[in-house]
């Protein structure tokens, strides 16, 4: 985890003296960034994997994926100016509401382009059912029984519990940072994962004892 | 649900948090300690995705090349400040592959509503049938406005009759 970056935070019209608070982690690559866009190399760096993976376990296949990541990233670069820091205390050290914003952008991304598939069928049936699944596509851990059972598990939730499975486990956001990508309540994302996590282990419960 | 149950699975929902947010911290290390109250399943399970939801990473090839195609975009972006380079329209965003003309990616619709994704179309479409139906409509009256004579029922024939012979009784010199 990143080091937390603190900061002194004044409110608005708030008279009172101003206080220490964690800032966004990727506040200076931002500022580097705005000033001069050729900088925004560190962020698309920093965060590649991340929104490949999200893209990549949502959509299920590579070439997606790919496509997906780069119009997030593209995105991301021309709208930079639209981003507002908006980081709390609450969020916790190592918080970055730049990648809360990023995965918003990704989110609408891959949204967009599952309706667009929808629209446009581009792969026969037997092909989609076969490159549903990212270890079998990736012949990463195809072997990996466990592996396996673990992601078909995770893909027969609902998408917003498997959305939110994802962005926990595989990109260990904290509670504050998945309802800021998902539009909810913290309190509504902490029963989403817990309902979701309920579900899983009774999957999985079932399956080993078979 | 009761109250009582909800309260009960709110807590548990919360402990599950705790616990989760507890492994975040530690980043990598041991799992650790868990609350008592956690329920092992939900424990088992939590621990099991940690270690089976791997991050997948894209190749080297596609990560250069989108490096370059943001280097690309940066500097056309950058362009509009150099002299001489005022109102130059710069090609960016690429042609959409969807069909997605005026997709935000910064407005958030809710993409985790799958309904909505299948109510739109149905929307659309009755939105367009509507609009067929009224325009369909105008341009009847329209027509029918423009033609009084022509499509008159035998009934309503009869009836003009009858009131013109009334008319006619009533007043013998009045000729319509």
């Amino acid at each position: 985890m990143a080091r937390p970056v603190f900061g002194r935070v004044k409110r608005a019209g708030d008279p009172g003296p101003s206080r220490i608070a964690h800032l966004d982690r990727d506040r200076a690559l931002v500022e580097e960034a705005r000033r001069d866009r050729a900088r925004f190399d560190g962020l698309y760096r920093r965060y590649l994997a991340q929104v490949y993976s999200y893209a990549f376990y949502e959509l299920g296949d590579h070439h997606e994926a790919e496509d997906a990541t780069e119009r997030t990233f593209l995105a991301a670069l021309s709208n930079l100016d639209r981003f507002e820091e908006r980081a709390r205390p609450d969020d916790g050290e190592g918080a970055s509401t730049f990648r809360v914003w990023l995965f918003q952008i990704a989110r609408n991304v891959v949204a967009n382009q599952r309706r667009g598939r929808r629209r446009h069928p581009q792969a026969p049936l037997e092909a989609a059912a076969h490159v549903a699944d990212p270890f079998d596509v990736e012949g990463r851990v195809a072997t990996h029984d466990e592996a396996a059972a673990a992601w078909n598990a995770v893909r027969r939730l609902p998408a917003d519990r498997r959305r939110a499975l994802v962005l926990r486990f595989v990109e260990e956001m904290s509670t504050a940072e998945i309802a800021g990508v998902l539009g909810r309540s913290e309190g509504a994302v902490r029963v989403l994962i817990h309902r979701a996590l309920r579900s899983v282990a009774r999957d999985l419960g079932r399956g080993s004892g078979r | 649900m009761t109250a009582f149950e909800r309260d009960g699975s709110e807590v548990e929902a919360l402990l599950t948090d705790l616990y989760l947010e507890s492994v975040l911290a530690r980043a990598g290390a041991d799992y650790g300690p868990a609350d008592a109250r956690l329920d092992p399943a939900l424990r088992a399970a939590s621990d099991r995705l940690r270690r089976d939801l791997v991050r997948v990473h894209p190749s080297f090839r596609f990560e250069e090349r989108l490096a370059t195609r943001l280097a690309e975009a940066a500097a056309s972006l950058r362009m509009p400040a150099v002299a001489g380079g005022e109102g130059r329209v710069v090609p960016f965003l690429r042609q959409p592959a969807f069909g997605d003309e005026g997709f935000d990616p910064l407005t958030t619709d809710d993409p985790g509503d799958e309904r909505r994704e299948f109510a739109r179309p149905l929307l659309i479409g009755g939105a367009l049938t509507s609009a067929a139906l009224s325009l369909a409509g105008a341009a009847f009256v329209a027509w029918r406005r423009t033609r009084p004579g022509r499509a008159v029922s035998p009934m309503v024939r009869a009836a003009r009759i009858v009131r013109q012979s009334r008319v006619t009784a009533a007043h013998p010199g009045r000729l319509d």
